[in-house]
C-alpha cells in the first residue's frame, strides 16, 4: 500500500481546496512516502518526481464518513446489552464490492460502528480497501459506541458499565478497557438516540463522566436542543438531508440550524448504501442550496468527521504532514456536472475514471 | 379602625418581605423578572370569578391575584383584557409525553418533553396529566406504573410531578382469577401487617419472638392497605362497581373508579364510601335486557353522581391528543366533554372543577395545580371566550409561568379566526 521510500509524486492542479487553509489557485502538492510533503502555489518541484498534471482540475481531500455500517450485516435486534469488548474488526468482510464502490465515490475513510442498543462495542476507522480486516484499519483508536433508548433497562446497562470502569485508570480486561479509555477521553464515544428528548435523558445520564469525548449520531429533530448541544460542545453527525418540521410539511435544514447555533456538524450519506455514498456531493449541494454555509458544508464532510474520529492529525484536510488521501475533481465539488476524475489513497492512485 | 389596622399589617408584611428579599431571596428573584397577566376575567375555580383581575407570577408560581395587584415595573405583562383566564386543564387520564418505543418500568426514565403530544396538549390547554405505562400481566391484578406529568415542552427536569400516584388494578367480573388473586394478596398483606404490628408492640417484653417475614410480591398491597396510594380500576356496570365497593368495606383501601357508566344507578353507594370517579359523559352503553333493574348509560350520569356527593373528574372518550378535528372526542376538546355533562344537568361550576381542581385532587396533585391560588404553580390558560362555548380557543398557555403556547404563532390553529 505505502509507496516505496523516496517515491515522489507532484500534482499540479487548477485549484486545491485545503479545507483548513483556504483555496490555493494553481496549486502544487508534493507527495512523498504517501504523505503530503509540501503544498502551495510557490512550491519547488523536485526533479525526480512523477508529475500528475491536472491543471484544469480541482483537488479536494478524501471524504470521511464518520459513522456507517456499510458492508456489515443488519444491526442485532432484541433488548439492550452491554458488549464493550465487541470489536467491529471481527465483523468485517473486506472482500466486498461495496468498499470499492464507495472508494470510487470519494470516501477514503469510514468509521464503522457496531449496531444495536446498550453499550454496543468498539467501532473502527477503516480505509475502504484491503484484503484483510487488519489492512483496512487506519488507526488503532477504537471508538466506543452507545445505543441509547429512554427506558430504565437501557439506562441501567449503560450506567452499570460506566460505573464498573469509573475508578480504574487502566485495565487489561477486554470488557473494561474500552470503557476506561472512553471515560478518560482517550477515544471518542459515539452516541445514538432517537429524539431530542432522549438526548436530554442521555446528557443527564452522562453528566458525571465529564472527560468523555461525546459525538452524537443523530437523525432529525435534534435542532430542538441545538443550544444545549452547543453549550456542551457536543458535535453532531447528521444525514445529509432536509427534514420536515414535525408535525408539519415545512422543510427545515437541520444541519444549517445546528451549525448556526454553533454546533460542530459532520454529514454522512442520507442512506447508508452504495447509492447513498455515490450521490453524496449532490446531497450536500442540496443542503447548501437550502441554507447551509458552503464552507461549513465542506468541513462537515472532511475535517469535522476526522476530528470526531480523532484522526484529524493525519486526515481530513490537505496539509503538509497529512496522508495524501485526495480526490481530483473535474470542477467545483458541488457543481452538478462535476465528476471524480481520480481517487488517491496515501499517495497511490486507487481509482481513475475511464 | 379596621382598615387602618389592616394597612398596618400589610405595611409590616411588606417591610418584612423587602428585608427578606434583600438578604435571602435576592438570588431567586434575580433569576427572572415577574410576569403579570392583566385585565382578564379570572376563573379561579376555588374562589369564584374575579372580573378584570391581575395575576402576578414569580419564580414559576402565582404570587398575587386580585383586582388591585401592583405590577412591578420590570414585569413582563400579558394583556388579557376581554379574555378568560383560568388554571391549565387537568387530564385525569392521558397519553402524552412518553417516548413511544420500548417498555419502561419507570415513566421518569422515558419522558419526552419534545413529543408532539406535549405541544398538542399545550394547544388544547392541558397542562397536567395522569399517564400510565404497562398493564398487569397474566392473572396479576396489579401492574405497570403511572405518574402525573406537566406539559413542560422542552424541559425534562420539571416535567415529572409525582410517580407513582396510584396502583393500576385490573379486575372484573369476567376475569374472576384476577379478583381472586387480588383478594388473596390483600388478605396476605393484611395478615402480615397484623403480625408485624403484634411483633412491634410486644418485642420488648418477649425477646424470643421472631420478626414476621414479609411474603414476596405484596408491597403494592401494603401500600393500598396503608392508604398510601389509591387503587385505580375500571368498572362500567353497576354490578362491577358494587363488587369493587365491597373492597372498600372489607379492606378500607382508597379507590378511584374509571368508566362508571352505570354509576348513576349506584350513586349513593359510591358516595357512601368516598370513592372518586373519572367519567366520560358521552359514554354510550345499551341497557342490558337480561337484568331486571335499570341499566345502560345516561347523559345525566355526572349530574346524578354529583347530587349524591361523589367527587368526579371528566375525561373524553379517547385519552390522546390527535388531529381528528376540532370537535373531536379526544383531549383536544376536554372542556367540550365537560360541557356534555352540563347538558346532562350538571352545574357549570362542578363541570369546570371536574377538568381542573377535582381532577387534580383525584390524581393527587391538588397541592400544586388545578386552581388560580397564591402559591400554586403558574399553569394558566388564556381563552378567547367561555371555556364551554363551542367557538372558544386557547390563546395562550403558560406552564410554570413560562409561555409555552401562543395560538397566533403556532401551526395548529393560527389560521382559524372568528370575527367576534
Amino acid at each position: 500500500m505505502q509507496a516505496a521510500a523516496g517515491d515522489m509524486t507532484v500534482i499540479k492542479a487548477d485549484r486545491v481546496e485545503t479545507i483548513t487553509s483556504g483555496m490555493i489557485e494553481n496549486g502544487i502538492i508534493v507527495i512523498e512516502d504517501g504523505r503530503i510533503k509540501a503544498i502551495g502555489n510557490d512550491v519547488e518541484i523536485p526533479e525526480t518526481a512523477d508529475i500528475i498534471d491536472v491543471s484544469d482540475k480541482t483537488v479536494f481531500p478524501g471524504l470521511v464518513n464518520p459513522s456507517s455500517r456499510i458492508g456489515l450485516s443488519a444491526s442485532p435486534g432484541g433488548g439492550p446489552s452491554s458488549n464493550p469488548h465487541y470489536r467491529i474488526v471481527d465483523e468485517l468482510y473486506p472482500h466486498q464490492d461495496v468498499y470499492q464502490r464507495i472508494l470510487r465515490a470519494g470516501f477514503t475513510t469510514v468509521g464503522l460502528v457496531p449496531g444495536g442498543t446498550g453499550v454496543t462495542g468498539q467501532g473502527a476507522i477503516v480505509r475502504p480497501m484491503g484484503r484483510k480486516p487488519e489492512e483496512m484499519i487506519v488507526a488503532e483508536s477504537e471508538l466506543l459506541t452507545i445505543g441509547f433508548q429512554a427506558n430504565d433497562s437501557n439506562k441501567k446497562i449503560i450506567k452499570d458499565a460506566l460505573e464498573s470502569a469509573k475508578s480504574k485508570t487502566s485495565s487489561s480486561d477486554p470488557r473494561v478497557k474500552p470503557l476506561v479509555n472512553a471515560l478518560q477521553g482517550k477515544v471518542p464515544t459515539f452516541l445514538t438516540c432517537r429524539g431530542p428528548g432522549e438526548m436530554l435523558h442521555l446528557m443527564k445520564l452522562l453528566k458525571p463522566y465529564g472527560k468523555m469525548r461525546l459525538v452524537l449520531i443523530a437523525g432529525s429533530e435534534k435542532y430542538r436542543i441545538a443550544g444545549q448541544l452547543a453549550d456542551k460542545k457536543i458535535p453532531v453527525v447528521l444525514p445529509a438531508q432536509t427534514d420536515f418540521e414535525p408535525p408539519t410539511r415545512n422543510r427545515i435544514n437541520v444541519p444549517a440550524m445546528l451549525a448556526d447555533a454553533g454546533v460542530k456538524i459532520a454529514l454522512r450519506p442520507r442512506a447508508d448504501t452504495i447509492q447513498g455514498h455515490e450521490d453524496f456531493f449532490r446531497q450536500i449541494a442540496e443542503l447548501v442550496k437550502s441554507g447551509l454555509d458552503q464552507e461549513i458544508a465542506k468541513k462537515a464532510i472532511t475535517i469535522h468527521p476526522a476530528e470526531m474520529l480523532g484522526v484529524d492529525y493525519r486526515l481530513g484536510s490537505l496539509e503538509a504532514g497529512k496522508d495524501a488521501n485526495l480526490l481530483i475533481l473535474s470542477g467545483a465539488p458541488m457543481d452538478v456536472g462535476t465528476r471524480i476524475h481520480m481517487v488517491m489513497m496515501e499517495g497511490k492512485i486507487v481509482h481513475k475514471a475511464p | 379602625m379596621d382598615g387602618i389596622q389592616t394597612n398596618r399589617v400589610v405595611y409590616t408584611y411588606r417591610l418584612l418581605l423587602a428585608v427578606l428579599s434583600a438578604f435571602v431571596a435576592l438570588p431567586l428573584l434575580a433569576d427572572e423578572p415577574a410576569t403579570a397577566i392583566k385585565g382578564g376575567d379570572l376563573y379561579t375555580i376555588t374562589s369564584g370569578i374575579i372580573k378584570n383581575g391581575t395575576i402576578l407570577i414569580e419564580d414559576g408560581r402565582i404570587s398575587r391575584i386580585g383586582q388591585n395587584v401592583e405590577v412591578p415595573k420590570n414585569a413582563k405583562v400579558i394583556d388579557a383584557r376581554g379574555k378568560v383566564v383560568m388554571p391549565g386543564l387537568v387530564a385525569a387520564t392521558a397519553e402524552v409525553g412518553i417516548a413511544g418505543f420500548g417498555s419502561t418500568n419507570k415513566i421518569a426514565d422515558s419522558l419526552d418533553p419534545f413529543s408532539n403530544s406535549v405541544s398538542m396538549a399545550l394547544a388544547s390547554g392541558v397542562t397536567t396529566a395522569f399517564v400510565s405505562r404497562g398493564r398487569p400481566s397474566d392473572n396479576n391484578p396489579i401492574g405497570g406504573t403511572n405518574a402525573v406529568i406537566k406539559t413542560t415542552y422542552g424541559d425534562l427536569d420539571n416535567m415529572l410531578v409525582r410517580e407513582p400516584v396510584a396502583e393500576n388494578v385490573t379486575i372484573s367480573s369476567v376475569e374472576w382469577l384476577r379478583k381472586t388473586n387480588f383478594l388473596q394478596n390483600l388478605r396476605k398483606a393484611q395478615n402480615y401487617l397484623q403480625k408485624l404490628d403484634t411483633y412491634t408492640r410486644t418485642k420488648d417484653n418477649n425477646r424470643k419472638q421472631e420478626e414476621p417475614k414479609k411474603p414476596s410480591g405484596i408491597d403494592a398491597y401494603i401500600r393500598l392497605l396503608k392508604r398510601q396510594l389509591p387503587a385505580r380500576l375500571q368498572a362500567a356496570t353497576a354490578g362491577d362497581i358494587l363488587g369493587i365497593l365491597e373492597l372498600v368495606d372489607e379492606f378500607g383501601i382508597r379507590i378511584i373508579l374509571e368508566e362508571v357508566v352505570e354509576g348513576w344507578i349506584v350513586a349513593e353507594e359510591i358516595a357512601k364510601r368516598d370513592v372518586c370517579v373519572i367519567i366520560t359523559p358521552r359514554h354510550k352503553r345499551r341497557p342490558n335486557e337480561d337484568i331486571s333493574g335499570p341499566s345502560g348509560s345516561t347523559l345525566e350520569n355526572a349530574a346524578i353522581l354529583k347530587k349524591a356527593g361523589v367527587k368526579l373528574a371528566i375525561v373524553p372518550t379517547s385519552p390522546n391528543f390527535a388531529t381528528w378535528g376540532i370537535a373531536g372526542r379526544d383531549l383536544i376538546t376536554l372542556p367540550m366533554e365537560a360541557a356534555f355533562a352540563v347538558s346532562g344537568g350538571l352545574d357549570e361550576r362542578t363541570a369546570l372543577e371536574a377538568i381542573t381542581i377535582t381532577a387534580a385532587e383525584i390524581i393527587g396533585v391538588a397541592d400544586r395545580v388545578g386552581s388560580l391560588q397564591v402559591g400554586k404553580d403558574a399553569d394558566i390558560i388564556i381563552l378567547d371566550g367561555h371555556p364551554f362555548h363551542h367557538k372558544t380557543f386557547v390563546e395562550v398557555t403558560l406552564v410554570n409561568g413560562k409561555v409555552l403556547y401562543e395560538k397566533k404563532n403556532s401551526t395548529y390553529f393560527a389560521h382559524i379566526q372568528h370575527d367576534n
